[in-house]
């Protein structure tokens, strides 16, 4: 009778702690769920229009057959991106000036990170931006350099354009995101972003020298890689 | 960001895919710009890349440059304003001023000038050797309408004012500073401006002139340099004073050493008749056999008017060897394009460089000889352009 009243009693116990983790366990999921990554990897491709030909394309497309595009910066686009991973630590990306262009044209950064812009060539260069966000104007001797901070995002639609004022054809981009989610495409045209929080966006893509432009909307599944492939075509006429 | 994978690469799909590509030479004849499947755009080394709106010598395949490769210069800014309300004045010393409409210019007599127009500081460095193109400008000569304003005898110069305007200071941070807005000008002596050829240029290439180029009416002076032909054209005056313009008498003004005897007196003179010049455009291969590459270059020389000549090329220091002119097309203000067999070549760098040299035997110089190391200013970059390139298997 006890033994009986016993394994009940230990019964019961069992069940309430099986009930307990069963909800701890419910609690951590539902947790997780909210946390949950995936992963977008894709390329840039550039569709040749022959009633537009983009002369200077040359410069960035390695294989006009299959198009993929250098120097296209990629970026993720969503409401409430800004909170989801502050940036903890800074960088800083160099561009040089050298051979009277800038190298590389376009980075892509993030608010509060910096650009370190040297001058390697043989003649004295400048960077200059008249950003409303940042304004800053710099001469560059030979061999100097210029460590400029970048604090305001301003998205893929409004980079700072850099000019040398000494030599109107010199320029360079830079992209400056309040995120971490976004990428300058190789010569393979290829991007790749990873603990992407589940979820739609809009992923978007510039091309700034070849004044280029697309988007589209996505949905990242937690655990999944969400493969993109993006076409971007010249929509006016230019060089 | 992955580094661009190998530039020749891409040069290479451009330059087979480049509608009328210059023909290889094999195929003889005035063929730089028929279209052509043979050969490998040999990219030239430590170069930048040609920005919009400037001449692409890699692409280079038109005599007539298109609106796209045509550099734009200004001194003031653009000027905005109503082509319906355009006058241009011709005054000064003249028994009877003038003012004309665009549609009453272009009612006037019809002519045209094939003219290649080169910035004067085109070629002072790397980053600036795109600053030249090629046009068939229409307009009506200028000559006459001066002869029909009845030209005082007294009159020695011709100013020409464009509708850009900006203040100047003068004597800055001194106590005779002087604050003056003053329309954009240039002048010439009055038989340089009666010279039958100069026009008042209304269309590039059998289109209306872009804004950016001076519309609606340009001064196109053939054989001068870009800062002469003036643009948004407003007034023409005839003065018997010398024009002190900024841009006649303090910036494009070339400052020269010239050796007296055992001296160098240094000379500033204004910046006009453009200079004795030729560029390699592009190098172009075959594929290896040996370890050897057979090469062509094919470019372009120009000059005041004077006439080329001959123009010669050289492979790093090798002997300078003659290269082809096109024989057509040709005009007397407009460049010549030329080609050169090169035969094979070795892998590895090398460095090409062309003279022109014109009817008068004068020969391009080289950044060394005196006319150019001596030259103080960057106007009337002329010297010889070498440029260095690298043969891979």
């Amino acid at each position: 009778m006890n033994q009986t009243l016993l394994n009940l009693k230990t019964m019961k116990y069992f069940q309430l702690a099986a009930l307990v983790v069963l909800l701890l366990s419910s609690c951590t999921l539902e947790g997780q769920e909210e946390r949950s990554t995936g992963t977008i990897r894709g390329s840039v491709k550039y569709v040749a229009d022959p009633q537009r030909p983009w002369r200077l394309g040359r410069y960035y497309i390695r294989n006009a057959k299959s198009g993929e595009i250098a120097e296209a910066v990629v970026a993720l686009s969503r409401r409430g991106l800004k909170a989801i991973d502050p940036i903890t630590q800074k960088k800083t990306v160099s561009i040089d000036q050298k051979d009277f262009q800038f190298s590389p044209e376009t980075v892509a950064i993030r608010a509060g990170d910096a650009v370190r812009f040297l001058n390697n060539d043989s003649h004295v260069h400048n960077v200059k931006t008249s950003h409303p966000s940042q304004s800053f104007n710099v001469t560059m001797p030979v061999g100097s350099e210029h460590v400029e901070v970048f604090k305001s995002a301003t998205g893929i639609n409004q980079p700072y354009k850099i000019d040398c004022v000494f030599h109107h054809a010199m320029r360079a981009w830079v992209f400056v995101f309040d995120h971490p989610w976004f990428y300058v495409t190789g010569a393979d045209g290829a991007f790749i972003m990873e603990d992407v929080p589940a979820g739609e966006y809009r992923l978007e893509v510039v091309h700034p020298a070849g004044e280029l432009r697309e988007q589209q909307t996505i949905q990242v599944v937690a655990g999944e890689i969400l493969s993109v492939e993006i076409r971007i075509q010249s929509k006016s006429d230019k060089s | 960001m992955n580094s661009m994978a190998t530039r020749r690469e891409a040069l290479k799909k451009s330059a087979v895919s480049s509608i009328g590509l210059m023909a290889w030479l094999a195929h003889a004849g005035p063929s730089f710009s028929q279209a052509a499947s043979e050969g490998e755009l040999v990219p030239f080394l430590d170069e930048p890349r040609t920005p919009i709106n400037r001449l692409d010598w890699e692409v280079l395949d038109t005599w007539l440059t298109p609106s796209d490769q045509v550099f734009s210069v200004q001194h003031y800014d653009v000027p905005e304003f109503d082509y319906g309300d355009y006058r241009l004045e011709i005054g000064g010393l003249v028994k009877q001023p003038l003012s004309f409409t665009v549609e009453e210019l272009k009612n006037r007599s019809k002519s045209e000038v094939v003219m290649t127009l080169e910035c004067s500081g085109n070629g002072s460095n790397k980053g600036f050797m795109n600053a030249v193109y090629n046009s068939r400008w229409t307009g009506t000569p200028l000559a006459p309408l001066l002869k029909e304003c009845g030209i005082d005898p007294t009159t020695s110069e011709i100013v020409f004012f464009g509708k850009d305007k900006k203040e100047e200071i003068l004597r800055p941070g001194t106590k005779r500073e002087l604050k003056v807005e003053v329309p954009f000008g240039r002048s010439m002596s009055l038989s340089e401006a009666l010279r039958p050829d100069i026009l008042l240029a209304y269309e590039r290439n059998g289109e209306p002139i872009e804004h950016r180029n001076g519309a609606p009416i340009r001064l196109i002076v053939p054989g001068w340099y870009g800062v002469a032909n003036v643009k948004w054209l407003s007034r023409i005056e005839c003065r018997d004073r010398r024009y002190m313009g900024r841009y006649m008498a303090r910036d494009y003004v070339t400052v020269r050493g010239e050796r007296q005897g055992d001296e160098i007196v240094y000379v500033e003179s204004s910046v006009t008749r453009m200079q004795l010049k030729s560029v390699v455009a592009r190098v172009m291969r075959q594929p290896t056999l040996d370890n050897m590459v057979p090469l062509k270059a094919f470019g372009a020389a120009w000059d005041d008017g004077t006439g080329i000549a001959k123009v010669e090329v050289k492979i790093d220091d090798g002997a300078w060897q003659i290269a082809k002119l096109a024989d057509a097309p040709r005009s007397k203000f407009a460049w010549t394009f030329f080609s050169i067999d090169l035969g094979r070549l070795p892998l590895g760098p090398h460095t090409i460089v062309s003279r022109a040299i014109d009817v008068n035997g004068r020969v391009q110089p080289t950044a060394d000889d005196d006319e150019i190391a001596l030259k103080k200013t960057y106007w009337e970059a002329y010297e010889q352009w070498p440029r260095n390139f690298a043969i891979e298997a």
